[in-house]
């Protein structure tokens, strides 16, 4: 069963057009990655499913449902993560939640054990009499967390749940991803860490200028890049890379430079590895180590967007 | 329920900001011992009059001045007479005496520093009156001599002319007026927090949440609204309290009636603090529109200082300043019992408010989100 499914979904806003007769579903018990650029349209596209958009054409079906014509029902099943934090300083950590989940229609003991849940959940029990303004950034993404799903919805959308925190609460919050995946969650996850989505998500999209340029499994997206390969060359010091000239050499598609890792995608029919190793020991750059790679979701995204999903 | 929910929370939040509560409650208070006490002056309704000294000089040979200096002492004017070479005129100017009497067959002629002092007015009242019953003896004597004593005995001596103040005792003291006049402009100020009710959840970023909830934008704007009214209406209520039981001031006799037109200015407060900020595209629009309106009305609705009977275009404007009608209603209410004052109000009020909340509403309802 689809718990959510879209059909020739469009939104403009003025002349521009931010999602473009998009169609997709999400089946039940999926974590459904979204990647795309800013700008892309992955944002239009969550607000306009969690209710918070209108769409100038198109439908949005939550567990087989409209979404218009049942929009109470779609947002009972519901639970956003904004990408900003939607939390109440002036609030402590336990009516952050229990405010949230109230408008639910929780009320008395249910709504208290629901809150207290969710505080577990999120590993916060300790702080709920606490007030945000004396939280971590990571424990304020926790609480966003907490007041979206105290109300056990069946479909979490999280937009950008990691950005700006430490490693430990980024494994904090994947770890509580796939919790809520295991506990019958479907999810939505979109994320500017390709690592974080290819570590977690069943099926991925790629969003480009408002359309889904490509769906399916790791694999599968994976599996759609065959003539180009990943070189990964480790040097001493990268500052004096020229990535133009680089870029020059025969078979070369792609070059990032990632602090002292020299990340070049090239073609697999064009033997140009001796060129490349050449031009950098031209350059004086001591060479530590090199590897071929298979390409990675990274590579996906750049070959078919053009561009690294960091890009501003 | 959500309604409910969402007001309580306001109400809840409103009172644990420190800010809010000295503003609300703080401001008012401090305001009104200040300037109710610094110009008390101002509204005091009596004058004191010292004791009035005055030379005289009597040429005739009568004994009625004597009579009526005798008299006059026991209302505190001190008589002296001429001696040697002082000259009256000369000791009035120079300020030794309130005034210089000469008395001659011809009549009276009086000699005062200033016509329009309180003393010389009193002294040329006095005088007057005497000549007046002299005059009036002097023409019963040429006909009817025997009736003299009986047209002047003390029986009928009435007062022909009573003076009684329309309001007795009633006109505000100026910690009274201040009260009045600080607690409406507070009222006012009170759309300051009303234009940030749904801003704030855009800055907050908690709009996105509560749209994405199963709650109708109409529930979240009268949840909104209400813990507004009631939070401002709370701390309305305690600065009322607190300047009737410390400060003594007079709320009257009806403080059901003068609660009521005070919460129909916390509507209108509210609601064009919400209205205002649904007009203006900028995040300070409000702050400084609603500044500037409530500085305005304040200064022209005499909150700061009292205004009486202002003229011309003057009164245009202070027409114009809804503290004004608040004001002149809730004075009328506590110190006329004219009850038929809170109609203004009320209706000016509830009109405004019923206006800036559809402007507000109209505006939400063609918004994407809050």
């Amino acid at each position: 069963m689809n718990v959510l499914e879209i059909k020739n979904l469009t939104k403009k806003f003025a002349d521009f057009i931010a999602v473009d007769n998009m169609s997709l579903s999400v089946a039940e018990g999926e974590i459904f990655g979204f990647l795309g650029a800013n700008g892309a349209g992955k944002s239009t596209t969550i607000n306009m499913i969690a209710g918070l958009l209108r769409s100038n054409d198109g439908e949005i079906y939550i567990l087989g449902k409209n979404s218009t014509k049942h929009s109470r029902f779609a947002k009972m099943n519901i639970g956003m993560v904004p990408q900003d934090l939607a939390i109440y300083e002036d609030m402590t950590a336990y009516e952050n939640v229990k405010f949230f989940a109230g408008l639910y229609g929780l009320r008395g003991a249910e709504l208290h054990e629901r809150v207290v849940e969710a505080l577990e959940f999120v590993g916060l029990e300790d702080k709920h009499k606490s007030y945000p303004k004396s939280f971590s950034g990571g424990m304020k993404r926790r609480l966003n967390i907490a007041c979206a799903i105290a109300h056990r919805p069946k479909l979490i959308i999280m937009d950008e749940p990691t950005v700006g925190i430490d490693p430990q609460s980024r494994n904090y919050i994947l770890t509580s991803v796939r919790k809520l995946n295991e506990m019958g969650c479907t999810i939505i996850y979109t994320s500017h860490y390709m690592e974080e989505v290819e570590e977690i998500c069943s099926h991925i999209a790629i969003i480009d200028h408002g359309k889904i340029i490509a769906e399916g499994t790791k694999e599968q997206l994976k599996s759609i890049i065959t003539n180009t390969k990943d070189v990964w060359i480790e040097v001493k010091s990268a500052e004096k890379v020229d990535v133009a000239a680089l870029k020059s050499i025969n078979g070369v598609e792609a070059i990032s430079v990632d602090e002292n890792m020299i990340k070049i995608n090239s073609d697999t029919g064009v033997n140009n590895l001796n060129k490349i190793i050449e031009h950098l020991m031209s350059c004086q750059m001591e060479i530590r180590s090199l590897q071929e790679k298979a390409p990675n979701l990274e590579t996906v995204f750049l070959t078919l967007t053009g561009r690294n999903l960091r890009d501003q | 329920m959500n309604i409910i929910n969402i007001a309580w929370k306001g109400i809840k939040t409103d009172f644990r900001d420190t800010r809010t509560l000295v503003f609300m409650l703080a401001f008012p208070i401090v305001l009104m011992l200040v300037l109710g006490t610094a110009l008390s002056n101002t509204f005091t309704t009596s004058l004191p009059v010292d004791d009035i000294d005055v030379l005289y000089k009597d040429t005739t040979m009568g004994e009625y001045f004597g009579h009526f200096i005798s008299e006059a002492e026991k209302s505190g004017l001190h008589f002296k007479k001429v001696t040697g070479f002082i000259d009256g005129e000369k000791e009035v100017k120079q300020g030794n005496y309130d005034g210089y009497v000469e008395v001659t067959d011809q009549g009276i002629q009086l000699f005062v520093n200033n016509g329009t002092s309180i003393e010389g007015t009193i002294l040329e009242g006095m005088l007057s009156s005497f000549v007046d019953q002299y005059n009036i003896a002097s023409e019963i004597i040429k006909v009817a001599p025997e009736r003299l004593e009986s047209a002047f005995t003390h029986e009928n001596s009435v007062n022909f002319i009573k003076e009684t103040s329309l309001l007795p005792d009633q006109q505000p003291g100026s910690m009274d007026y201040y009260a009045i006049v600080i607690t409406t402009m507070i009222i006012l100020y009170g759309a300051m927090s009303a234009s940030s009710l749904i801003t704030s959840e855009r800055v907050r970023r908690t709009a996105e949440r509560l749209i994405a909830s199963p709650v109708r934008k109409s529930e979240i704007f009268i949840g909104k609204v209400l813990g507004s009214l009631v939070s401002n209406s709370l701390c309305i209520l305690l600065v009322i309290l607190f300047s009737k039981l410390i400060f003594k001031a007079n709320w009257g006799e009806h403080p059901g009636l003068v609660f009521l037109v005070l919460l129909t200015e916390v509507v209108f407060a509210v609601s064009l603090g919400i209205g205002v900020s649904f007009l203006t595209k900028t995040s300070a629009g409000p702050t400084v529109i609603i500044m500037l309106f409530v500085q305005l009305s304040s200064f022209f609705g005499g909150a700061y200082f009292k205004i009486d009977n202002p003229e011309g275009i003057f009164k245009l404007i202070t027409d114009l300043s809804p503290l004004t009608w608040m004001n002149t209603a809730l004075i009328k209410i506590i110190y006329a019992n004219d009850f038929a004052a809170a109609i203004p109000a009320l209706t000016i009020n509830l009109a405004g408010a019923l206006i800036f909340l559809l402007v507000s509403i109209i505006s939400l309802q063609r918004r994407e989100g809050l």
